[in-house]
């Protein structure tokens, strides 16, 4: 080894060596530090086990009857064990309803978990931000309200849905005044979650914001609006589509409308869309006929079956086949004179999906 | 030209090109370090307030098939299992010359259906189209050999009925959950149109029902080095490109895209050799001549399992076949490697491929040749050659470390101490022979590409564990 400790390499050698002793120590301290979190996520997996197998028992205690009666000792909560049982609580806080809900807010102040939660509404740390909103809203503390309206403007998706989320668990009513009018702003909350939160207050409180709501905004808003509006009360959600449906000059608003339809209101007015020049119009019109279409909307659905568009070939063919007044014998004079290829088919497949063969 | 210029010239190519790599490796690294832990850290908070609990964007299964006979219905039963609230599951038997098709009919009760088919993307004619009378979202199209698994994916995208659309093989395991990790980009970006999941190594891991049991290590050596390949190939080559929307490769194992994009640029190519790496090249193409925003992304999820060659003919017929591939996938989509608005794929990621991966085995086995030959003429230094080998083999070690802690830090799928020292121990080992192994197999999928030999499916024989989950 004499030679590897000679001075008179050149330069890039002697580079070379140097980048080896570096490469060297890089690749132990990796290692060193690869192993030491094998040791901490080990030892981490126990610790929650262990925790968590106390506190399941606890938990589910709390769900029946009276929940655990206030003499009950409880075990000693470590320092590092707070989060796990935040997350837990919090698991457990969000499946439930009813008088377990009253039983684990009072479980949670006897093991003293707002403090706990207020204190980490103050961190820095996004992850343990959110689960203090997500507790504070479970223990519908109303006197964290006005921070909460404020984190629903916050840039981040989680912290801003979870602060919405919470402001409607602590007063319903009040939360979706504030949340409804930001929804088509917030475009990053996901939409299914969106509809999550609303459906914990009651149809009730969220109509009169929504309705408002969906009359203000433009087109786009409100064909994105209009996926929310099923939880409306369903007479301001018939009126509305019907004025929707008359009076919008968007496509898109209509055709989201259409999927809204669900009495016999306008039908008229639905069966003239199956003319529309937006083939999307059309498919959703030929859908709704489906359902609420009379014998003189027939020749128009089987108009459609040779429409440039399969998925408006399809709705037609389905609605035809889902006609009420129409029997197996009906149906299959109604595919024989067909003369266009594409209308043969297509009826060949919706007649066999619903088993006419 | 002198001797000795034509030594030294030798010799500043081959650190430049030595440098150029291992600088590209470093930054792929810190950027997949970086983006994991982002990525974690998100997944955390959405996993903390359930944001994506509820999904709602229905997803199409495609799964193509040709003689999987021995494992078609464990794979398909373990598909219908998967945790997602709709999606369909599409088999396509691409003229088996086995029983493939009759397995599916007796197991799953499927009926001949006289659907609409719209050819929408290019493929051989389908036969005919089944559903099953008991499940409701499983259907088989039957169609006549088309030669190639990109043909048999595009009958299945034309039968698809929902917006996004997830080929996967049929002898991939996948992740009960895999469809709900693999969406999120989707949710996020609504500009996403393709994103790709880790693919892990199922030799030597317990697979039962079609799914995933216990994971392990597997015991043949070519497998295991393939393991550790794969911790660097997808948690810093993959993540490294994605988080600069510069990934150039979505597995052929699994991959979700959005539909109308995929037929808006024409589906899989069934020419093609390599014909994810071909439709993803062909979508950034697509995306930068329509100027659309646009994001292709990886999620570092291990998302599916795949079965690896164990012996070395298999293995040198995938890496021919990969090299042969990414060559006719450049030279297909040669527009994108001068489109001036190709911003980070054009400028970063395709220069690099090209140099390193693409040309990369010509310098690598000109290098051994090269190094062979000063040796055997005594024009070699030893002293300095064994300094730039060690320092060659401890950038590579360097490299697997860092996979592996990456691999660690984030999902930790090998829990064992021992499995943990085992890939330690291939790290070190597969430097010697396995890479060089690999440079020599590369340059003859250079060269068959350049001869313009065509492709057909590859079958691998299969690890023991697959195959007993088979029989």
């Amino acid at each position: 080894m004499e030679w590897l400790f000679r001075s008179n390499f050149d330069p890039l050698t002697n580079a070379a060596l140097w980048s080896i002793a570096a490469v060297l120590l890089t690749t132990i301290v990796l290692f060193a530090y690869t192993v030491g979190l094998r040791i901490a996520t080990n030892s981490a997996i126990r610790n929650r086990q262990r925790f968590l197998s106390v506190w399941r028992d606890i938990f589910a205690g709390a769900l029946l009857g009276n929940g655990i009666p206030d003499e009950q000792p409880l075990p000693p909560i470590r320092r590092g064990d707070w989060i796990e049982l935040l997350e837990e609580w919090n698991r457990v806080r969000s499946v439930v309803d009813g008088r377990a809900v009253d039983n684990l807010i009072r479980l949670a102040k006897r093991t003293g978990i707002p403090p706990i939660a207020e204190k980490l509404f103050e961190s820095r740390r996004v992850r343990a931000r959110i689960l203090a909103v997500q507790t504070i809203g479970h223990l519908r503390l109303s006197e964290f309200w006005e921070e909460l309206r404020a984190l629903v403007d916050h840039d981040n998706t989680a912290i801003s849905i979870t602060a919405a989320a919470a402001l409607v668990d602590i007063d319903p009513g009040a939360g979706v005044n504030i949340v409804v009018p930001k929804i088509n702003s917030r475009r990053d909350w996901p939409r299914n979650r969106v509809s999550v939160i609303l459906q914990h207050a009651d149809s009730a409180c969220i109509s009169e914001p929504l309705y408002r709501a969906i009359r203000t905004e433009e087109s786009s808003g409100q064909t994105y609006l209009l996926q929310f509006a099923r939880l409306m009360e369903s007479e301001i959600l018939d009126a509305l589509v019907d004025e929707l449906i008359r009076g919008s000059p968007d496509p898109r608003v209509v055709t989201a409308s259409l999927k809204l339809v669900s009495g016999f209101k306008g039908v008229p007015r639905i069966a003239a869309l199956t003319q529309h020049d937006e083939w999307y119009v059309r498919m959703q019109a030929a859908k709704v006929l489906g359902r609420v279409g009379q014998q003189e909307h027939l020749s128009l659905l089987e108009s459609l079956l040779d429409d440039p568009q399969w998925w408006v070939r399809y709705r037609a063919g389905q609605a035809i086949s889902s006609l009420p007044f129409l029997g197996p014998n009906q149906l299959r004079a109604i595919r024989d004179r067909q003369t266009d290829p594409y209308a043969i088919d297509i009826l060949q497949q919706c007649f066999a999906e619903v088993g006419l063969a | 030209m002198s001797l000795r210029d034509f030594v030294l010239g030798g010799q500043w190519v081959f650190l430049t090109y030595f440098v150029g790599i291992n600088l590209g490796y470093l930054m792929q690294n810190i950027i997949a370090a970086y983006g994991i832990r982002k990525y974690l850290q998100t997944s955390e908070q959405y996993e903390a307030e359930n944001v994506f609990s509820a999904l709602d964007i229905p997803i199409s299964l495609v799964v193509p098939a040709y003689n999987e006979s021995s494992s078609i219905i464990t794979s398909v039963k373990a598909m219908l299992q998967l945790e997602y609230p709709q999606f369909e599951l599409i088999v396509v038997n691409d003229g088996s010359s086995d029983d493939t098709l009759q397995k599916l009919i007796d197991e799953f009760g499927m009926q001949e259906f006289p659907e609409a088919y719209r050819a929408r993307v290019e493929s051989k004619p389908v036969k005919s189209i089944y559903r099953s009378t008991r499940i409701s979202n499983l259907r088989v199209v039957d169609k006549v050999n088309g030669g190639s698994k990109a043909d048999a994916s595009n009958a299945g995208i034309n039968v698809c009925r929902y917006p996004l659309v997830c080929v996967v093989d049929a002898d991939s395991v996948l992740q009960p959950d895999s469809l709900r990790r693999v969406v999120r980009p989707f949710l996020e970006d609504p500009t996403t149109v393709a994103v790709g999941g880790t693919v892990r190594i199922a030799n030597g891991c317990t697979v039962r029902q079609g799914f995933l049991e216990k994971v392990g290590l597997p015991t043949n050596f070519l497998a295991l080095v393939q393991v550790v390949e794969y911790l660097r190939a997808f948690l810093f080559g993959r993540m490294g490109w994605s988080p600069i929307n510069g990934l150039l490769i979505i597995s052929g194992a699994f991959g979700l895209f959005h539909k109308e994009t995929l037929v808006e640029a024409g589906g899989y190519n069934p020419k093609a050799v390599g014909e994810d790496m071909e439709l993803v090249l062909r979508l950034h193409r697509l995306m930068k001549e329509k100027r659309k925003p646009y994001r292709i992304t990886f999620v570092p999820d291990p998302v599916c399992w795949t079965d690896a060659p164990e012996n070395y003919r298999d293995l040198k017929g995938q890496r021919v076949r990969w090299q042969n591939g990414l060559g006719q996938a450049f030279a297909l989509n040669r527009s994108l490697l001068t489109n001036p608005r190709g911003g980070t794929v054009t400028w970063v990621a395709i220069p690099f491929y090209v140099v390193f991966e693409l040309l990369g085995p010509i310098i690598e086995v000109a290098g051994y040749a090269f190094i062979l030959l000063c040796g055997v003429m005594g024009w070699l230094s030893w002293p300095e050659a064994g300094i730039f080998l060690g320092l060659a083999i401890g950038l590579g070690v360097l490299l697997s470390t860092s996979a592996i802690m990456l691999e660690e830090l984030s999902f930790h799928m090998y829990p064992k101490f021992s499995q943990l020292a085992l890939l330690y121990l291939i790290a070190i080992v597969e430097n010697f022979g396995f890479r060089q192994l690999t440079a020599i197999w590369r340059f003859q999928g250079l060269v068959r590409w350049l001869r313009g030999r065509e492709h057909k499916w590859q079958t691998i024989t299969r690890s023991t564990s697959l195959a007993d989950e088979a029989d």
